[in-house]
């Protein structure tokens, strides 16, 4: 993310890196309470950073008043994260759009530096239920209309348009599943019961939520000069766009706001061959269709390649261009911060600081992020080992 | 720093008690027109929307900010949400500026309403933001949280009832001269002082209306407005700041941020005025819209403004230095205490500071305002923003 029209009143241009990321995966609420956990969270990341409280200047937080169960949730983080007497600000549409709002504060060339964290879910006993409310009241929400009905209708919608997709999906499944065995060797093992979920979407295609928090520090240039930084991961582009709220005003085969997102921060970052450009990726997969809609409008496979490239392993660890290392949401899946945990994986990948799951020479990464009703809100950012040439 | 950020268009409702005539998506569209056409923009030239929205509860749809996308021309747009509770109309204004000192856009909008005259009982639903094992059972609400913070300031202070009351006739007086205002009727301090306790020493009279109706701002970058030969006023000040989540932390003695006084609006302010150059407030200052949904929450308020010392204000306002045609005058639009639509009240603040720079205020316009400061409050008397507009 780099000012690129402070220029033009002759003032200097700011670009913005992660510096450190952490997560905590999954939160165990009968041992620590939201605050202790945000707490200890907040410390991790400081320290990853190798930086204090004092070096934070603004902080933005993320959550979810229906999955935490508390009006203005976002209020809880105060103390925990280090907001008293600071500037935070938060947002609830989702946890990415926190990272979107620390990178927009760094390059305004106000804030040297930026918390961001997002957790989910905590204290919602029907996650369904809690989710159902965000249905329209008088068209949508006596269906039943949650979030996964909604990603049924978009993968059979989906599987109508393009029959591939099916087979394609059972493959992404089965990647990430293996993926996941290795990120994540403590989670519990994902069901494998092809049982009927939401059709067409079977119990072995999609994870159920657990609770989990995410934090990362964005910092300018300016500051990582000074700290002689050795490893950030540059914000090369960043791209976000919103669809309707009415699933029926909706192709849902397409989508045109990841489209718009891709765009943007292609735009940013100078590529025009993602395929070509792009060394690894973590894409939302709330469904595996949903990694099949971000395989294609990231432009890293066509959707006339899904199954040829799915069966030949392109997309796993090892393969031309590794997606969803961390085994993604179908491995473990804290639904409001899923999307944040994703740019926080690209990001280590690219630092560097990936352990188990590390791939070689990540020059440049794409993290997809979605949230809402079939893919919704979309947000994409281009994660580079370099700065990058000014654009 | 990056370039200057104005604002271009103002929109807002005539604020009712109920709008039966107007869903909760066409209130929104219906500020987003009004501000369109002061802007004399189209839709089309929208980049990016922030979405004035506080807790879900209050208009009953989970991440209601979802149904708002269209209302607000957001398909495949940037788009995010912003809930700072009670502030989170000035955090959405300061949110917008990012996107444009970033130079991630020229032309923003933000955009929110509210139906607070219809959401039942608006006390339940703000009773469930605080913790729900520590203080959501006493149960609070936020007029007892402020009715303590006047017990607390008649303690230190010397103020009483009917300085209170003051403070209501006053606003109603300013309220008369804005056709935009819930409360219009003009009052005395006998009928303030003769209606029935809320929550002593905290009468009907001294409390906010629930308000209904809609707010929208469009904001661009200097160049742009330079290259359209646009008319603005300025942004030149933004801060915010927050306070512990737990009441308690601002009880007893020997505390910081004493709940008497408004600790971190006074360092909000500090920010944006030291942001904006200002360094004698009282002086420089021509006219404040500051958030007190309370009367007497506005003494603590103009104090944090730094335009009076800790406990001058109720005797610097019975000398009338806060009505239109006094030295300061503070909520000419008749405030919080006459109009009070939650999501977009504090957005009501920066867009009313806005008016009177502009000298486009009309009845309630104060001669010769060229600096104008705003605030809002969130939270538990917690999140803080604050701004100076400028002609």
């Amino acid at each position: 993310m780099t000012n690129t029209k402070a220029d033009s009143v002759g003032t200097k241009r700011v670009t913005c890196g992660v510096i450190a990321c952490k997560s905590i995966t999954p939160i165990d609420a009968t041992k620590r309470s939201l605050e202790e956990t945000l707490y200890d969270l907040t410390q991790a990341v400081l320290a990853d950073g190798d930086i204090t409280i004092d070096d934070i200047d603004g902080i933005v937080v993320a959550a979810n008043d229906q999955l935490d169960g508390r009006a203005i949730s976002v209020m809880a983080a105060s103390g925990s994260v280090g907001g008293v007497n600071r500037d935070i600000l938060s947002t609830p549409s989702s946890g990415e759009h926190a990272f979107v709002l620390g990178a927009l504060r760094i390059a305004s060339g106000y804030f040297r530096t930026q918390l961001v964290v997002a957790w989910s879910p905590t204290e919602a006993e029907n996650i369904p239920e809690a989710l159902r409310l965000a249905a329209d009241p008088y068209f949508h929400r006596r269906l039943p209309l949650d979030e996964w009905s909604a990603h049924a209708l978009q993968a059979a919608r989906l599987e109508f348009v393009a029959p591939d997709a099916a087979e394609a999906a059972r493959h992404v499944v089965a990647k990430n599943r293996k993926h996941g065995r290795q990120a994540f060797p403590d989670l519990p093992v994902a069901s494998s019961d092809g049982a009927p979920f939401r059709w067409p979407l079977t119990r072995d295609m999609i994870a159920l939520p657990s609770g989990g928090a995410v934090a990362l520090v964005l910092a300018s240039d300016a500051f990582i000069a000074e700290r002689k930084i050795a490893n950030p991961a540059w914000i090369r582009g960043m791209g976000w766009a919103a669809e309707p709220g009415f699933l029926g005003d909706r192709d849902l085969a397409s989508a045109p706001g990841l489209a718009a997102a891709t765009e943007q921060a292609y735009r940013e970052a100078g590529i025009t061959n993602a395929r070509k450009s792009i060394s690894l990726a973590e894409v939302t997969d709330a469904t595996p269709h949903q990694e099949l809609l971000a395989w294609e409008y990231l432009g890293l496979c066509e959707r006339s390649k899904w199954r040829r490239e799915a069966a030949a392993g392109t997309f796993a660890a090892g393969g031309a261009l590794p997606i969803n290392l961390s085994g993604g949401a179908l491995t473990f899946n804290p639904v409001f911060a899923s999307g944040l945990f994703r740019i926080a994986e690209a990001a280590n990948q690219v630092r560097g600081q990936s352990g188990n799951r590390q791939a070689k020479d990540v020059d440049l990464a794409v993290a997809h992020a979605a949230s809402g009703p079939a893919m919704q809100y979309n947000t994409v950012v281009v994660l580079g080992r370099s700065r990058g040439a000014p654009q | 720093m990056s370039q200057r950020v104005g604002i271009i268009g103002i929109g807002q409702s005539a604020f009712k008690s109920r709008r039966d005539d107007a869903s909760y998506p066409d209130l929104v569209r219906e500020a987003v027109s009004q501000a369109l056409t002061d802007a004399g923009l189209e839709l089309e030239q929208i980049e990016a929307v922030v979405y004035s929205l506080s807790p879900d509860a209050m208009v009953g749809i989970g991440n209601a900010e979802r149904l708002g996308v269209d209302a607000v021309g957001a398909r495949n747009k940037r788009f995010l949400r912003i809930n700072t509770g009670g502030s989170t109309g000035i955090s959405s204004v300061a949110a917008a500026f990012y996107h444009v000192a970033a130079g991630a856009c020229d032309v923003v909008l933000t955009a929110g309403a509210d139906k607070v005259g219809e959401c039942g009982d608006s006390q339940s639903v703000l009773n469930k933001i605080w913790d729900p094992t520590y203080e959501r059972a006493l149960p609070l609400g936020t007029i007892n949280m402020l009715a303590m913070s006047a017990v607390r300031y008649m303690h230190k202070y010397t103020m009483d009832e009917t300085d209170m009351a003051r403070v209501v006739v006053k606003n109603r007086s300013h309220a008369a001269r804005n056709p935009k205002a819930h409360l219009r009727k003009q009052t005395t301090i006998d009928e303030v002082m003769g209606s029935r306790y809320i929550s002593w020493p905290v009468k009907l009279f001294d409390c906010c209306p629930q308000s209904s109706g809609g707010c929208a701002m469009v904001l661009a970058s200097e160049s742009y407005i330079k290259e359209h030969g646009l008319n603005a006023v300025w942004i030149t000040g933004v801060g915010h700041c927050s306070e512990s989540y737990y009441l308690g932390d601002r009880m007893g003695d020997n505390v910081e941020a004493d709940h008497a006084d408004a600790f971190a609006l006074a360092h909000s302010f500090k920010r944006s005025f030291a942001m904006a150059g200002i360094d004698k407030p009282d002086k420089q200052v021509h006219v404040a819209e500051l958030y007190a949904p309370f009367s007497n929450t506005e003494f603590h308020a103009i104090e944090a403004a730094g335009l009076a010392k800790l406990g001058e204000s109720p005797a610097r306002l019975r000398a009338g230095e806060f009505t239109i045609g006094g030295k300061t005058p503070v909520n000419p639009s008749g405030g919080v205490l006459c109009t009070n639509a939650i999501a977009v009240t504090a957005m009501v603040r920066v867009a009313e500071a806005a008016l009177q720079v502009w000298g486009r205020a009309g009845d309630h316009q104060v001669k010769g305002a060229k600096i104008g400061i705003a605030s809002g409050n969130g939270g538990d008397h917690q999140f803080f923003g604050t701004m100076v507009v400028e002609a």
